[in-house]
């Protein structure tokens, strides 16, 4: 059989091939990835979308969670400094209720659970960055404001309204408790007890005071049940922080997985690449560098 | 009876002969790199002979013809299979420059997206803060910007194709007139049976070339090529060729017609066939998907604004201009519609401080929108189609490429000069030479005697 006896076009086109598959691995070399565009790995770079999306998601997650815990923290900490007001108005009441003590002791108490009512006016209108933590969301408007002719001294102009965030695929948190149900639920009214053992110390009655101490006992433990909502809260932002980092990790390893240049082979192929282009150039080199009209004379 | 003049004769015709097969030596090494030339060789064949009874003696040599040697099965194959390698090469190298419009960056479509419903979460944290809602209406832009920049590139990349479908015509055009003329030519070299091998190479090349830009289907005619396109637009017939034109159609882009007929999409190899199959499918159909992405997510985004407040407490509007109700332009046109932070809906009741509405517009991240998946499943979607119409028609490409260079290796073994062998012919023709001119001298020697006879002495 005759042969080509032209192999020129059949090198270069191997010169070509080589020469393509060098510049693929040094790409994925200096890049670091092995899927460069879409057409290197369809499916893989669908899924690359699909995790930049996710850790994306759980980037956000974690500074959201960063926002809400400073609002919770906050609520937190002033039911504690709350219930210690009510603890000491309790103290106060019980003195009170004393039957050794005289008028003027009582008008004397009745005072100073006026300062802890203001104290207590103080916390419920509490604002973190510039919004009320106890106003349902009408977190623009000042939760509780005095009002001699409310029967409890004050009026509470929030709303019973909660929100929720979104802080994981599968996972939202309610972030509030209104101060209505906080402070104003019936039968354990804080603001109301509190009103009633001012009353009762003015006016001496012992019993009526009793009953106020009381009021404000039955106020205080209603106040800690509820604190264990921002406490349950904190706990679980903290173990969603702990899942969302332990996500985004894997996120990460998948990511390399799927899009990451394996460099030992990557190198590997890149030196057998080299090595067949430097051949292929000999062999054209050497190819019909003589033929029979050399020889003849 | 002979004489020596007739040897003389036979002499002549070995020595004129050996001259022409050397002539065809030459020829055969001045072309050895000459693309689509077919290596010739002189077809020889001895006189007829003399009968002088009762004996018959042959007269010499003639050179019959020369020959091209050609493979005319094998041609026809590297055509068709170079117009599938013409055709994927234009569509790979489309989608290639295509896909840089998916390829993952820092304001993907797929980024921005993510970044748009991040945002939004970033804002149910703390609802009545402009600053955040500042944030949701600035990932709403650049999301819009995105759309906008992948579809113009699109559209940009429809208009080169466009043009360069419109120079590939001319070429063809070139083409089938100079295949008109080789045609002529052909015929009236073999109408009075003389070797028209050379202008043979130079149509078949003509016609590899023709094969890299359209679908040509070749039908030998008599001693002509009768082109036309594998659909049947006549291309050339005999000494005639027809010219391909081109008019601009609703869409501003270029329709190819053949004698008054729109044959656009009957083209569908070649490198015509390849630009135009990007031009009129692929890039057209990534942008519908871009479309549908777009006006879903702007669809879904505006109704959950009309059911929620805004930091007024007025109920919410369109947070995007709506889309055109087709959705056809939807990825081109989108753009946010309102400027005031203060307008986004996040209120679910009309308190400042509800973040129920924006709870609701994040949850459309995972929501089935577009075609029962979430926006952003649906754009990695359109990412693997993309990445997949690519690849595949890289590999249609090397495939094709592999095939025609395989043929051309089978048909340069058949066609293809070799030195070697022409430095053999070449050795052998002059041998023969020198031996035709030893007989001449030997018979000159001969005539010498016969001349001289009278002063001969004894």
């Amino acid at each position: 059989m005759r042969v080509n006896p032209n192999p020129y076009p059949d090198l270069l086109a191997a010169v070509a091939q080589t020469q393509q598959q060098i510049n693929t691995d040094e790409r994925e070399i200096a890049s670091g990835l092995s899927i460069n565009a879409p057409s290197d790995n369809p499916a893989g770079a669908a899924s690359l979308v699909q995790n930049a999306d996710q850790t994306s998601q759980a980037d956000q997650f974690e500074r959201s969670i960063g926002s809400v815990q400073g609002e919770i923290q906050n609520a937190d900490s002033a039911l504690n400094s709350i219930t210690t007001a009510l603890q000491q108005a309790i103290t106060l009441g019980v003195e009170g209720a004393n039957g050794t003590v005289n008028s003027d002791d009582r008008a004397a108490l009745a005072t100073q659970v006026q300062g802890i009512q203001s104290q207590l006016l103080s916390l419920v209108n509490l604002s973190y960055q510039g919004n009320f933590i106890f106003s349902g969301t009408a977190t623009q408007t000042t939760p509780y404001v005095l009002n001699p002719s409310s029967a409890s001294g004050v009026t509470y102009q929030g709303n019973a309204g909660v929100n929720s965030v979104t802080l994981g695929s599968q996972f939202s948190l309610q972030t509030n408790v209104p101060g209505s149900q906080l402070f104003s639920a019936s039968g354990s009214d804080m603001f109301q007890s509190i009103q009633d053992l001012i009353n009762g110390l003015q006016s001496g009655d012992s019993a009526a005071i009793g009953t106020a101490v009381t009021e404000v006992g039955t106020a205080m433990n209603y106040i800690d049940e509820q604190s264990t909502f921002y406490g349950n809260a904190l706990s679980q932002l903290n173990s969603q922080q702990t899942y969302l980092s332990g996500e985004t990790t894997q996120l990460a390893q998948e990511e390399n997985t799927i899009g990451g240049a394996d460099l030992t082979s990557v190198i590997s192929n890149l030196t057998t690449s080299q090595t067949s282009l430097e051949a292929t150039l000999q062999a054209m080199g050497q190819t019909s560098q003589t033929d029979l009209f050399d020889y003849l004379k | 009876m002979s004489s020596l003049n007739a040897s003389l004769s036979t002499a002549l015709s070995g020595l004129l002969v050996e001259q022409g097969a050397l002539q065809v030596t030459t020829n055969n090494v001045a072309n050895v790199n000459t693309p689509g030339y077919s290596r010739e060789v002189p077809v020889l064949v001895s006189s007829d002979p003399v009968v002088v009874s009762p004996l018959t003696f042959g007269t010499g040599v003639t050179l019959q013809d020369v020959q091209s040697i050609t493979d005319p099965i094998l041609s026809s194959q590297i055509q068709q299979q170079t117009q599938a390698q013409g055709q994927y090469s234009a569509l790979a190298s489309a989608l290639q420059q295509t896909q840089v419009n998916f390829t993952t960056s820092s304001n993907d479509i797929g980024t921005e997206i993510s970044n748009f419903f991040d945002s939004i979460n970033q804002l149910s944290t703390d609802p009545s803060d402009l600053s955040l809602r500042q944030g949701v209406l600035t990932a709403a832009d650049n999301l819009a910007t995105s759309f906008n920049t992948a579809a113009n590139n699109l559209t940009q990349q429809q208009s080169s194709l466009d043009l360069s479908a419109v120079q590939t015509v001319g070429q063809i055009n070139q083409l089938t007139q100079q295949i008109a003329g080789l045609n002529a030519q052909v015929s009236n070299l073999q109408n009075v049976g003389e070797n028209a091998g050379t202008f043979v190479d130079q149509r078949t090349e003509a016609i590899n070339q023709l094969s890299a830009l359209v679908d040509v289907s070749v039908i030998p005619t008599g001693n002509t090529l009768t082109l036309t396109t594998a659909n049947g637009a006549p291309l050339v017939t005999g000494q005639e060729s027809f010219q391909l034109t081109t008019q601009t159609n609703s869409a501003g882009l270029h329709d190819i017609y053949s004698q008054g007929n729109d044959i656009t999409s009957e083209i569908t190899s070649g490198q015509l066939g390849g630009t135009l199959q990007a031009r009129d499918q692929e890039i057209p159909s990534i942008k519908s998907q871009l479309d549908t992405l777009a006006a879903g997510l702007a669809n879904a985004v505006n109704t959950v604004q009309a059911g929620g407040y805004d930091l007024n407490g007025d109920a919410g509007t369109n947070l995007f201009n709506p889309p055109p109700a087709s959705g056809v332009g939807a990825a081109a046109s989108l753009s946010v519609a309102i400027t005031d932070p203060s307008l986004i809906a996040a209120s679910s009741d009309g308190t400042v401080g509800s973040n129920g509405n924006a709870q609701a517009m994040y949850a459309l991240s995972s929501q089935p929108l577009i075609n029962s998946q979430s926006p952003s499943n649906y754009y990695s979607g359109i990412v693997f189609n993309v990445g997949n119409d690519a690849a595949n028609a890289s590999a249609e490409e090397s495939a094709s490429s592999l095939v025609v260079q395989q043929l051309n290796d089978q048909l340069s073994s058949v066609s293809g000069v070799s030195l070697d062998e022409e430095a053999a012919n070449m050795v052998q023709y002059q041998d023969a030479y020198q031996a035709s001119a030893q007989v001449i001298t030997t018979i000159n020697d001969m005539m010498y005697t016969v001349i001289n006879m009278d002063t001969l002495t004894v």
